[in-house]
């Protein structure tokens, strides 16, 4: 949320352009850092330009515009810089890691995490995500998360043919012999879906409850 | 003209057979809800329903293709449109005014015109290949290394004047585009450049990662923001289809759009990228009140719209006529092709003339499949507007990873897109637009290319650029285009000073 | 949650054991990786190839595209796979000859971290220049080099590709430095080469085949000891006086190193079988592709092939300094 409030128009202080000072400070930045990445690139000349060429005449370009939005930081009104919220990109970028390093067998160094596949990544990107929100709550996202994965494992898996891992290997390995792979793939779906859809139903009509008003009125011990 | 109207019945008596229509409409329809799915684009579309292919017979199967490619694309529109994430380079303009209408509560009337004008673009454009299709690549001869680099310098001015805000942060941004195009391995020495010593950075950084970055996970970051205007979309949804006033304002730039696109599609190198940027900036420039571009302007989902369409038709004639795939999804396109045994190039039309003939006629009957396919589905895609964003957004989150993960297999594409939404979400903050920074990305590979290359062939002369007359002349209109569109904000500046 | 934690439970207990009955193998879909993008002549092979092989094998052969690196992202992928027989890949040429010589950083060994199953199939190298070329045949052309050296041009499809490579070592074969020009793949730099923009190139038969039968441009040889049937009129570089040129882009189909042999047998057969059958064969010879020899699909020949094509690419790929580095 915004916090210009008094605006920036009648802003008297040195940096008249919050906005535009950060925006500035952070292609200079970008500038530099491309510069020194590309120190070791040969320049060659004209008529064999070399990698390092463009490269460099584009560093150099952004961190014109840097120090052009810097100098407007301090001499033109601008905007200010807004609030950032860190719950939302938190939970998010947790989310899509969550997705990445399980869906495929995934090692770093010393950890080393066995692929699960989208009936383990599916769901914790969506539980995951959902808490990125403020009004986030358990009950709905267990049942989108429990009711799209499966739609998804039907149609990416079983229609599409796509060479996405579903389930782990060794999930397959519990399932009575002789299951190809797509009966099991359509069982686990189906699984899943009867669990969405008993969560669903066990909440009760309390479903958005917050309502603790019309809950007190109604209740006789209160009284 | 008595060929080209036998020509045309053959192609359609091979289109309109009952197997192949159906094969089209399915082509169509799958295609559509598979492109719609936001993180898959028309690439990861065919990529991912090529196999189903292989069992047809060579006709039915490139007719099928193709209609997975048209309804990707509009699949992508309708992502576009509706949540604010393009499913490939073309559809990046869309998202300017698309989602603000979508916001506004014209979801329906955007999602409408940019079928219909696409489809008017499609009719169009099938008319040029079956007409002019052989004597246009002769064209596209023309183009050297010279000339794609001025292109691609005019289609960067064009970006400029997409801008809706501040014209420096524009600038800056494109220019950041560039910059991240040239990550990657060089291409002409193989240096690695700005790679950081990670192995999957030696091939650059994928379109789609960056889009799906930069605007899908950076645009739920903001609305996460912004609780008070999120539940405003919810409620008001207008028409679902346009009126006779939006037909009004939008035919004219439906005809440009249709002719920029034909015209840039047919240039093998991926012209067909910058139809829409072109429409977009020609709608722009030339409509009454260029400030509401941006803010939900229904020309600026005509105009490129058709454009797109009409660019995506063209760019199958270096395919048919050369045997060259313009692009990656022609490439594609050229792989089914040998699979089922037939080799693409200049006898095709010569030795499979039901193929090549059949091909043109069923474009254009996808065309209206996909008409009859999405107006009703309009109602449909609205609706879903109504669920409430703290349960779509996590379902759009799951569907952006399945998609990124399904283009190459790599986690670490995953984990970019995580990354590039950040990246994302910092820009909005200090006030940067991403469309021009993705509209550098795309152009700024191809511009490197072509300059080097053509430096390289004139050995080292840079007069190569104005001596030869095309090169010279898109310079020319790129320099009058710049000119053109920083005149207003340096008048501006003078009158603040003077003001003051 | 209930249901996370137990599969999650139930994997680790599991992964642990790895146990794989291999009795009858294979007992779920195979994955193959191709290390291009779909549509590309590799691409193209394997899937041809594996359509016929899933038949035999009796469950399906999936293709997946793992494209990157000059394929090498995918090899890698492929090599550190699990060796239970439910991974395989498709290399070529490029990815286990000449990686090692373009890729410091490579995290494979070419010769030793990987069973190899059996050739699957080889596409000749043309030698091919714009339609304007002052020449008509190998030897005007080799004159015209040497008396016009540095105003020749030769197109290549970016570091790490067959034309790229391939086209390193005809110019040191032939002694000559022209001036590289790079493009992003093979389709850009036919259409320059057709242009009339850029001088010559050497590439596969597959992707030039076409616009040399549509007079398009000119091919002056062909780097097999026989003729293709898909392009009769073109000599071979033995026939038009270049013997010491010959090369193949060959492709052929890997697993993971130690892979058991009943397993790589299993696939060798499945794979041989699918290059004696007549449709296998009509579409991989359609492709202009050369078909090994019985003696050549054996998993040692691969392997001898493997060695010697490292052999060979590394010293000329390094004398030219080209390096992904």
């Amino acid at each position: 949320m915004s916090m210009s409030q008094g605006g920036g128009r009648d802003r008297r202080g040195l940096v008249r352009s919050p906005q535009n000072l950060a925006a500035g400070l952070s292609l200079v930045f970008l500038a530099a850092l491309a510069l020194w990445l590309t120190r070791g690139l040969s320049q060659g000349h004209l008529n064999a330009m070399g990698p390092g060429m463009l490269p460099d005449w584009l560093a150099y370009g952004v961190g014109l515009c840097g120090l052009a939005l810097l100098v407007a930081a301090f001499v033109k009104d601008g905007e200010p810089l807004e609030a950032w919220s860190l719950r939302g990109p938190l939970f998010v970028v947790v989310a899509i890691l969550a997705f990445a390093v399980t869906i495929r067998p995934f090692s770093f160094g010393p950890i080393s995490i066995p692929g699960l596949g989208m009936i383990v990544a599916g769901p914790l990107a969506i539980i995951i995500g959902g808490y990125a929100a403020p009004e986030a709550q358990l009950r709905p996202l267990l049942v989108l998360a429990f009711g799209l994965t499966p739609f998804c494992m039907v149609l990416f898996g079983d229609l599409l043919n796509l060479p996405i891992p579903i389930f782990p290997q060794s999930l397959a390995g519990l399932m009575p012999d002789g299951w190809s792979q797509k009966t099991i793939l359509r069982v686990l779906a189906a699984l899943m879906a009867v669990v969405a859809v008993v969560i669903h139903f066990a909440g009760g009509r309390r479903k958005d409850g917050r309502d603790g008003k019309i809950d007190v009125a109604t209740q006789p011990e209160e009284i | 003209m008595g060929d080209l109207v036998s020509n045309l019945s053959l192609g359609f008596g091979v289109a309109l057979s009952l197997q192949n229509l159906g094969l089209a409409f399915l082509g169509c329809l799958v295609g559509t809800l598979i492109g719609v799915l936001p993180g898959v684009g028309p690439i990861a579309t065919i990529a991912m329903l090529l196999p189903i292919t292989f069992g047809l017979d060579p006709v039915g199967a490139l007719i099928m293709l193709a209609g997975i490619y048209y309804g990707a694309q509009y699949g992508g529109s309708t992502t576009a449109i509706l949540v604010n994430i393009p499913g490939e380079a073309t559809s990046v303009v869309t998202t300017l005014d698309g989602h603000q209408m979508a916001r506004q509560g014209r979801a329906g009337v955007a999602l409408g015109i940019a079928a219909i004008g696409s489809f008017f673009a499609g009719t169009v454009a099938t008319i040029v290949i079956a007409a002019l299709g052989a004597p246009l690549t002769r064209l596209a001869l023309i183009f050297g290394p010279a000339e794609y680099f001025s292109l691609m310098v005019m289609g960067l001015v064009f970006a400029v004047v997409l801008a809706r805000g501040s014209i420096l942060k524009a600038i800056a941004m494109i220019l950041v585009g560039v910059l991240l195009s040239t990550v990657g391995l060089d291409l002409e020495t193989g240096e690695e450049r700005m790679t950081l010593g990670l192995p999957f950075l030696i091939d650059g950084i994928d379109f789609a990662v960056l889009a799906m970055g930069v605007f899908g996970i950076a645009e739920i970051l903001r609305n996460l923001d912004h609780t008070e205007t999120r539940d405003v979309v919810r409620q008001a949804i207008g028409r679902l289809l346009p009126n006779r006033d939006d037909f009004r304002q939008s035919y004219k730039p439906v005809l440009r759009g249709t002719l920029i696109g034909a015209t840039l599609g047919i240039l093998p190198g991926n012209g067909a990228v910058l139809g829409p940027f072109a429409s977009y900036t020609v709608e722009k420039k030339l409509a009454k009140d260029s400030s509401r571009f941006g803010r939900g302007a229904i020309e600026g989902v005509a105009g490129p719209e058709s454009a797109n369409n009409a660019g995506a038709q063209t760019s199958f004639i270096p395919l048919l006529t050369l045997g060259i795939p313009p692009n990656a999804v022609m490439a594609l396109m050229v792989g089914a092709m040998t699979i089922h045994g037939i080799v693409p190039g200049p006898q095709v039309m010569t030795r499979n003339p039901e193929l090549f003939w059949g091909m043109i006629a069923s474009m254009w009957v996808g065309n209206l499949m996909l008409l009859i396919i999405n107006l009703p589905l309009v109602g449909m895609w609205v609706r879903l507007l109504k669920v409430p964003y703290h349960l779509m957004f996590p379902a759009i989150l799951m569907f952006c990873c399945i998609g990124i993960y399904s283009i190459n297999s790599l986690p670490t594409d995953v984990m970019f897109i995580g990354f590039f939404g950040i990246v994302g979400y910092m820009l909005i903050k200090f006030g940067f637009e991403p469309a021009p920074m993705l509209l550098g990305f795309v152009l700024g590979k191809l511009l490197e290319e072509n300059l080097r290359r053509a430096l390289i062939l004139s050995r080292g002369s840079l007069e190569t650029f104005i001596d030869r007359p095309v090169s010279g002349v898109l310079l020319l209109v790129a320099v009058a285009l710049l000119v053109v569109a920083l005149l207003p904000s340096i008048r501006k500046g003078r009158d603040e000073v003077f003001t003051e | 949650m209930k249901k996370i934690a137990l599969t999650l439970a139930a994997g680790l207990a599991l992964a642990a054991t790895g146990a794989q009955a291999q009795g009858n193998y294979p007992q779920r879909p195979i994955t193959m990786i191709v290390p291009f993008a779909a549509g590309g002549p590799t691409d193209v092979i394997a899937r041809i190839v594996g359509d016929h092989m899933s038949r035999t094998l009796g469950q399906q052969i999936v293709i997946e595209n793992v494209a990157g690196a000059g394929g090498t992202t995918g090899i890698t992928r492929g090599a550190q796979s699990q060796p239970d027989g439910y991974t395989i890949m498709m290399g070529h040429m490029g990815t286990h000859g000449a990686a090692p010589a373009l890729y410091p950083n490579l995290k494979y060994d070419p010769a030793k971290d990987f069973a190899p199953i059996g050739l699957a199939a080889g596409t000749p190298i043309v030698i091919v220049a714009k339609k304007d070329f002052p020449a008509n045949d190998l030897k005007g052309f080799l004159d015209y080099m040497k008396a016009n050296a540095d105003k020749v041009n030769m197109a290549h499809a970016g570091v790490g590709s067959v034309s790229h490579s391939t086209g390193i070592f005809f110019n040191s074969v032939i002694k000559a430095k022209p001036t590289m020009v790079a493009y992003r793949g093979t389709g850009p730099a036919l259409n320059d080469l057709m242009a009339n923009t850029v001088d010559y190139m050497t590439d596969q038969i597959v992707n030039v085949a076409p616009q040399i039968l549509g007079g398009n441009i000119k091919a002056f040889a062909i780097a097999t000891p026989e003729r293709s049937p898909a392009l009769p009129n073109v000599p071979t570089t033995k026939e038009a006086g270049l013997p010491d040129y010959q090369v193949s882009a060959w492709n052929a189909v890997f697993a993971p190193k130690g892979t058991s042999p009943e397993i790589v047998a299993k696939l060798n057969d499945a794979l041989v079988k699918a290059l004696d059958d007549e449709g296998t064969r009509k579409r991989l010879l359609d492709l202009g592709g050369v078909i090994p020899s019985k003696e050549e699909r054996t998993p040692a020949a691969l392997q001898k092939l493997v060695e010697s094509e490292v052999a060979r690419w590394t010293p000329v790929l390094k004398a030219a300094g080209a390096s992904a580095e």
